[in-house]
């Protein structure tokens, strides 16, 4: 599978706060069409920001993302909106619109590629109606689709996200922390569905997580940042107990989620 | 104790120097007046000084601040503390004199020194008299116009249903014109989405001008469009307007400050433009909240609108100012039993509409 060209790379990529806070030291590396990829790291280590400069939530300070044969640093404008609709993005908090129905959650998917008076006054096409319901049965919370977001559990509102963030047709998903506010349970629910959306739909995956154990179990392959930089790049099994210590410090200890 | 002072914050400096130039002309009006109980002349210069020029009294005053600010300096740098380094400096040095009993204190004393004779001076300015409010004569007459109102005169109760009715819907009116423009300045005076350096000015610009606005009371408004339209209901009804727009763009654009983050990213993330991402990401979040305060402000208006009655503003306000203006007073009161009745009602029911949308 990765033979192929990257579907995204990333050079030098170096990203420095107003307040002065170096979040990113120089990162490169490059994802493959139908990878898992997952980011580790402490928090502060850059994961996030990291995620934000690769759909320009946050503008990077120096270095190259090229996504898909463009330069993302570049970018401006309109051709900024269109890279984010092919960037699909889930969060630690979900991020949905608590008073609108979960539908009407998926549906706002669509936003990017609608224009603005019809979506201010919702006139989403019946196709776009369609394809938010077929992604709300792959996330199997289709029976849920006139309530209000905010009454869901928070396992049952990431999978809202995650069928928002299919209806945009994504080529790339980019998974902030998704189950770290979630229960052991539910978290594994949500994995599997990421899991899915990779190997069915044949989305390329890029997850920032920190638990080793849901890393060994879904990751294809495995970057560990600290401190801004990577310090490990490869495969999930060569991860051992020296790495793990390089990764979160001395004295830390494994947690298992089962 | 005398530590000293690593650096000048002139925050402290300016409030403990003006702070101190205050409370040391209080200490001098009060003396002057005490003084002037027992002398003429005095009470001659306690009057006269507000004949000065206006420079004059800027120089003073300036001067006198001057003075005050190395006062301050000198008691700072012998370990007394001033209520200005009380309240500006970092937290250690705040424990340290927080440590002393307040009123064993300087700042304390000054405080309360500065307070009491603040309350003196005001109770002279509004030349608070026990023997006034005993006045038998006062009293009795006071007593007949409290009579007249008692016995309201109810003939008069289907005119002034009218006018209240009239008064009510001046306030409507103001209230619903109001919301949408309202609505559209709320988002571009919100610091959070006027992020660009050419969006905050333009934010700040606006800010500065709805504060201007909401400080011109409406009582004045209504006379300025009673010039303008003439003298009348819809002169009242604009001068709420004004009000009304600069009030809930302020209360509005706060709510809108106030929205979290999360989905604002979260819409932004789809793809979403600017607009798109205020109307489905902001725009849900401040819905009730700005429904509550509208309801508020209308409830606000209905009592203003009385008030900008008595200037000509029309409805109840102007007949109250008619039937007063004759002494008619079983006529007032049966027209402020219908505004207490309408007051009431429009407080009780929106407060309660409020409640309900929690």
């Amino acid at each position: 599978m990765s033979s192929d060209k990257p579907i995204l790379s990333v050079r030098n990529l170096t990203k420095t706060y107003d307040n002065g806070v170096q979040a990113l030291k120089g990162i490169s590396f490059d994802v493959y069409p139908g990878e898992f990829l997952v980011i580790i790291g402490l928090s502060g280590s850059g994961k996030s920001t990291l995620l934000r400069c690769l759909n320009r939530l946050h503008d990077p300070t120096s270095g190259e993302i090229i996504f898909d044969g463009t330069h993302v640093e570049k970018v401006e404008g309109q051709k900024v909106l269109n890279l984010r609709k092919n960037i699909g993005m889930i969060f630690q908090h979900f991020n949905l619109i608590p008073r609108h129905s979960v539908l009407s959650n998926v549906m706002m998917g669509r936003l990017g590629s609608l224009g603005t008076l019809k979506s201010l006054l919702s006139l989403f096409s019946a196709e776009d109606k369609e394809k938010a319901m077929s992604y709300l049965k792959l996330v199997g919370i289709e029976a849920k689709a006139q309530i209000r977001a905010d009454q869901l559990s928070g396992g049952q509102q990431q999978r809202v996200a995650i069928a928002r963030a299919l209806t945009q047709n994504p080529k790339v998903l980019l998974a902030d922390e998704p189950v770290a506010s979630l229960d052991p349970a539910t978290c594994h629910v949500v994995m599997d569905y990421l899991k899915k959306v990779n190997t069915e739909l044949g989305i390329t995956m890029i997850c920032n997580l920190h638990f080793l154990s849901l890393v060994r179990q879904y990751a294809t392959r495995v970057i560990a940042l600290k401190g801004g930089e990577i310090v490990y790049q490869g495969s999930p099994e060569d991860i051992t107990e020296a790495w793990f210590e390089k990764i979160y410090g001395e004295g830390a200890k494994e947690v298992h989620v089962n | 104790m005398s530590t000293k002072a690593a650096k000048l914050n002139p925050k402290r400096v300016g409030f403990d120097a003006i702070f101190f130039a205050i409370s040391l002309l209080i200490f001098f009006f009060v003396m002057t007046s005490v003084v002037a109980q027992f002398s003429e002349t005095f009470a001659f210069i306690s009057k006269d000084w507000a004949a000065l020029n206006m420079s004059s009294l800027f120089l003073g005053f300036g001067a006198l601040v001057f003075l005050c600010a190395g006062l301050c300096l000198l008691f700072n740098s012998q370990g007394v503390a001033t209520l200005g380094e009380y309240l500006f400096s970092n937290s250690s040095r705040k424990q340290e004199i927080a440590h002393q009993p307040f009123l064993k204190s300087f700042y304390g004393l000054h405080l309360l020194i500065t307070f009491a004779g603040t309350f003196y001076l005001s109770a002279i300015a509004t030349g608070a008299s026990f023997y006034e409010l005993t006045d038998p004569d006062g009293f009795a007459g006071a007593m007949n116009l409290f009579k007249g109102l008692i016995n309201a005169n109810f003939d008069l109760l289907p005119l002034a249903i009218i006018e209240v009715i009239e008064t009510i819907f001046i306030a409507f009116l103001a209230t619903v014109i109001a919301i949408p423009i309202a609505f559209v300045l709320s988002f571009l005076c919100a610091k959070n989405i006027m992020v660009h350096p050419v969006a905050f000015t333009f934010y700040a610009t606006m800010r500065t001008l709805l504060n201007i606005t909401r400080s011109v009371e409406p009582l004045i408004w209504a006379i300025i469009f009673s010039v303008w339209v003439g003298i009348g209901p819809f002169a009242g009804m604009l001068a709420l307007l004004i009000h009304s727009i600069a009030s809930l763009a302020k209360q509005y654009s706060e709510i809108v400050e106030g929205v979290s983050d999360g989905p604002i990213e979260g819409i932004r993330s789809t793809g979403a433009n600017a607009v798109q991402t205020v109307w489905f990401a902001v725009v849900p979040q401040v819905v009730l909240p700005y429904i509550a305060f509208t309801i508020y402000r209308w409830d606000i208006n209905v009592r203003m609108a009385t008030i900008i009655g008595l200037v000509g503003g029309g409805g109840i306000g102007t007949l109250l100012i008619k039937y007063q203006g004759q002494g008619m007073w079983p006529e007032v009161g049966c027209i402020i039993i219908v505004i207490a009745a309408v007051v009431w009602l429009m407080d009780t029911s929106s407060a309660y509409i409020r409640e309900a949308l929690k």
